[in-house]
């Protein structure tokens, strides 16, 4: 039978990932590595995008803000539902989706929801899933979607599935989201399989669905993994919240249990993917599980807010215990002629004030989110450094002692916020 | 302080071309040198919107205006002083001009009422009135701390015409004495008096003459691109050029299309400012030598070319056009990218004639120029006019017709063109 080599070439996995260090109270260290050239530590916090542009900042500015990073790699999430107008003009790029988005030799991984934001309910049918643009709803069916995939080329990118549960779906909800998932991931797979040429450098992620239920995330795990393994190169976690700031809000008690679940059922030489704005404390959690990639999104979430984060991860800076938010729109800063953080390395705070930053608010003006995306990048990325130096040394538990002391992480939406900076249709033109 | 003792402007000719009234020169001010012919980037409320200072600098960008109205109230005088003035405050090391705020108040509030005392109006926020007087204009700007500051004039509409026209160019040059014995910081910063005059000449020549007469370090050129005809526009241009005096940089206020500042770098004018390019990158569009490139149109959906080819912002080093049709209007990040390249755009064209009349060869610049700006189109009689006043001749508009377009896919499509 001659399409045996041929499966065997086409469900080729690009992506490479090889643990590190598993420490017991702590989680695991890893190194993925997407394509040549390019290694990533895990855990990861992917650069979450918007429209293929990490929010706000240009590509020649988020390089002045690596250059103050260890690593100069990164993985970007691009999303479907903000860049789906883009596909046709993809489908003639000859070079590489990094290119097209302004990151040469970087990576991407395409996701279909956008993290940052709350995806609708509903919308959702046997053969399609919604997805959810500036223009309104489109229906999504299985060969449409890996079509699109197609055009795009992404790296990585995730299987269609049902993701529309939360803590509080109704048990038949659930259901519906795994056996649609098992459905669409056939078609995933068979499409997959057919057009070898079209995906042969890009690595498929198994979704898990099936909301708080241990049963139906156990049958969305068990279909993952009846498949052969080299046709997915790692899993990605759906179907635990609807994105955007709801994600903030998750409660550990409630998550934490069915993630564990999860992970005891996984084969370890797979990363997983757990997208959405977890909180920092949560993010820990969620590590210490076994969870390897996490993206930016709760960083751009609380710059879209007008909050600064300042919650401290230094076990040795003095005061240990600090806010965890600087809220920009506080009157109070109005003359506060001192960065956002103090001892913070980023170009926001070494040239502007809290001050400046507030003025910013208080006009509308577009370089308010752009300073405080760079300070929440440059304190995330930060943070994560500190986590895979901890985590090395089995020290994750006193790193989540350290920020729980410091207070709520969870990130309320700004009211105060009238219209997102002077874009779209409510350009505020009132310039000289 | 020993900055005391050198004037915080100096300006000098460094070449001139030997057929127009062009120059260029080096200004040298507090905060950084300025190489004439500038353009200055508007930054509003304290930001040139969407791009940091950083990236300006990186652009070569000497000198950014601000502007008084919003700054007095937002983040208003006292704040500015506690921050050690807008520099600290914005945390921008150059140079920066300030206007006056009277214009503002006339375009943005219809309450605003001008009397000898000075501009009276309702503040937009809480309603209750207030006046700006030429003392109020410099205590604010003293504040803010700008290196160049404007006097406050009686600004008329520029189509207004008859006795109010008189009496506003008479009035502005009472207000430039009470600019002058209220400043302040005259060690630190240097004020400008304003010309005005509405669009008749002798008005013009008598307000040249009674500026020049008080000592000031540089001439604003104001009253101009309202709305009046091109024809008269050049003419106020040349009329005051041809009076102000050879060793004191001179600027136009709120020009800055690229044809208007080709015509008037000819005429003379060392500085300009303009929005249009920032504002005109908020809504998707591109600045070429061609005039524009809207790209929100269809057309560049999947022209994967960068905005420019020749053009190094950072912009064109990494963005196709198809990219940033997708993203424009739509992703704010969008705007930084335009305006980066907006800006390197007018700062490259400035740049350009500088180098020309170093060179004395501007003449053949701004033929070359004009040729590839109107394209196939008519030049315009005014700009025919303007520069045959400084002897530099425009060829007739092309009559090859059929001029057969080879490079159809990758010649950058006009969308509209910058003249009047």
């Amino acid at each position: 039978m001659h399409c045996h080599p041929v499966l065997f070439q086409m469900n080729k996995v690009n992506m490479k990932f090889v643990i590190k260090n598993i420490a017991k109270s702590s989680g695991r260290l890893g190194q993925l590595r997407i394509k040549e050239d390019v290694e990533l530590s895990t855990p990861l916090l992917m650069q979450t995008t918007k429209g293929g542009s990490i929010p706000y900042l240009s590509a020649e500015v988020f390089e002045m803000l690596l250059k103050q990073q260890q690593q100069q790699q990164f993985l970007l999430q691009l999303t479907l539902c903000s860049m789906d107008q883009m596909a046709e003009s993809l489908g003639q790029w000859s070079r590489s989706l990094c290119d097209y988005v302004g990151y040469p030799g970087q990576s991407t991984l395409l996701l279909l929801r956008d993290p940052c934001e709350a995806t609708p309910t509903g919308g959702n049918d046997r053969d399609v899933v919604p997805m959810f643009t500036r223009r309104g709803k489109e229906a999504l069916t299985a060969k449409r979607y890996m079509e699109m995939v197609a055009q795009f080329r992404p790296d990585v990118y995730q299987g269609m599935c049902d993701a529309d549960t939360h803590p509080e779906s109704t048990k038949k909800r659930v259901q519906k989201s795994v056996d649609r998932t098992e459905k669409f991931m056939e078609e995933c797979y068979a499409e997959q399989a057919g057009k070898q040429e079209s995906f042969s450098q890009c690595t498929m992620l198994a979704p898990l669905v099936g909301g708080y239920s241990t049963y139906a995330r156990t049958q969305s795990i068990q279909h993952a993994r009846k498949q052969p393994s080299e046709s997915y190169g790692g899993y990605i976690f759906e179907g635990f919240h609807t994105n955007g700031l709801a994600a903030t809000n998750l409660k550990s008690e409630q998550l934490l249990p069915i993630v564990e679940h999860c992970m005891q059922q996984l084969e370890t030489d797979k990363p997983r993917f757990m997208p959405g704005a977890f909180t920092p404390p949560l993010t820990l959690e969620l590590i210490r599980l076994g969870a390897d990639v996490f993206d930016t999104s709760y960083a751009y979430l609380a710059a879209a807010n007008y909050k600064a984060l300042t919650f401290n991860y230094d076990k040795d800076a003095v005061p240990a215990v600090q806010a965890v938010f600087l809220d920009v729109t506080d009157d109070e800063l109005k003359e506060q002629f001192t960065p956002l953080l103090s001892n913070c390395s980023c170009l926001a705070c070494r040239q502007h004030t809290r001050a400046y930053l507030h003025h910013l608010y208080k006009t509308h003006e577009l370089l308010g989110p752009i300073l405080l995306m760079m300070h929440n990048l440059h304190h995330y990325l930060g943070f994560f450094e500190v986590i895979r130096t901890q985590l090395a040394q089995d020290e994750l538990p006193q790193l989540l002692a350290l920020l729980t002391s410091q207070g709520s992480y969870s990130i309320q939406p700004n009211t105060k916020v009238i219209a997102k900076a002077a874009m779209g249709k409510g350009f505020s033109s009132n310039a000289a | 302080m020993s900055t005391a003792k050198i004037p915080p402007l100096t300006y000098k000719v460094i070449a001139e071309c030997s057929v127009s009234k062009a120059r260029a020169g080096l200004m040298t001010l507090r905060h950084s040198e300025v190489r004439t012919p500038v353009f200055m980037p508007v930054g509003t409320q304290g930001t040139l919107k969407g791009v940091l200072p950083d990236q300006l600098i990186e652009l070569d960008c000497q000198i950014l205006l601000g502007n008084t109205y919003h700054l007095g109230l937002r983040p208003g005088i006292e704040t500015l002083q506690h921050a050690g003035g807008l520099h600290n405050f914005m945390g921008w090391p150059r140079a920066i001009l300030t206007d006056s705020g009277g214009f503002q108040m006339v375009s943005l509030l219809e309450l605003a009422e001008i009397n000898e005392h000075g501009v009276n109006f309702r503040s937009p926020f809480d309603n209750s009135e207030c006046m700006l007087t030429p003392e109020h204009s410099m205590q604010i700007q003293n504040a803010i701390g700008a290196d160049i500051m404007m006097q406050l004039d009686d600004v008329v509409k520029t189509t207004t015409t008859g006795p109010r026209v008189e009496e506003a160019m008479e009035r502005t040059i009472r207000w430039v004495d009470r600019c002058i014995k209220a400043h302040a910081r005259n060690d630190d910063q240097s004020l400008f008096p304003i010309v005005q005059g509405g669009l008749e000449i002798p008005l013009r020549e008598r307000c040249v003459t009674a500026l020049m007469e008080r000592e000031v370090r540089g001439f604003a050129v104001g009253g101009l691109s309202g709305g009046e005809s091109k024809h008269d526009f050049w003419r106020m241009v040349d009329v005051s050029t041809n009076h102000l005096p050879r060793d004191k940089p001179r600027y136009l206020m709120g020009v800055g299309f690229a044809a208007d500042l080709v015509v008037c770098v000819a005429l003379g004018i060392d500085m300009f400012d303009c929005v249009f390019p920032t504002r005109t990158a908020r809504f998707g569009c591109a600045l070429v030598n061609k005039g524009q490139l809207n790209l929100k149109h269809q057309k560049y959906k999947h022209d994967m070319q960068p905005i420019d080819a020749a053009c190094g912002c950072s912009t064109c080093k990494r963005y196709t056009r198809s990219y940033l049709h997708h993203i424009a209007t739509n992703e704010s990040v969008s705007c930084s990218l335009l305006s980066v390249h907006n800006v390197a755009y007018q700062l490259g064209l400035m740049s350009s004639m500088r180098d020309a009349v170093q060179r004395d060869e501007f003449p053949q610049f701004v033929r070359e120029f004009m040729a590839e700006h109107f394209d196939q189109e008519p030049i315009p009689t005014w700009i025919r006019e303007a520069l045959a006043a400084v002897c530099i001749e425009l060829p007739a508009d092309a009559t090859i017709e059929t001029k057969v377009e080879i490079s159809a896919p990758t010649s950058p499509p006009k969308d509209l063109k910058l003249s009047s």
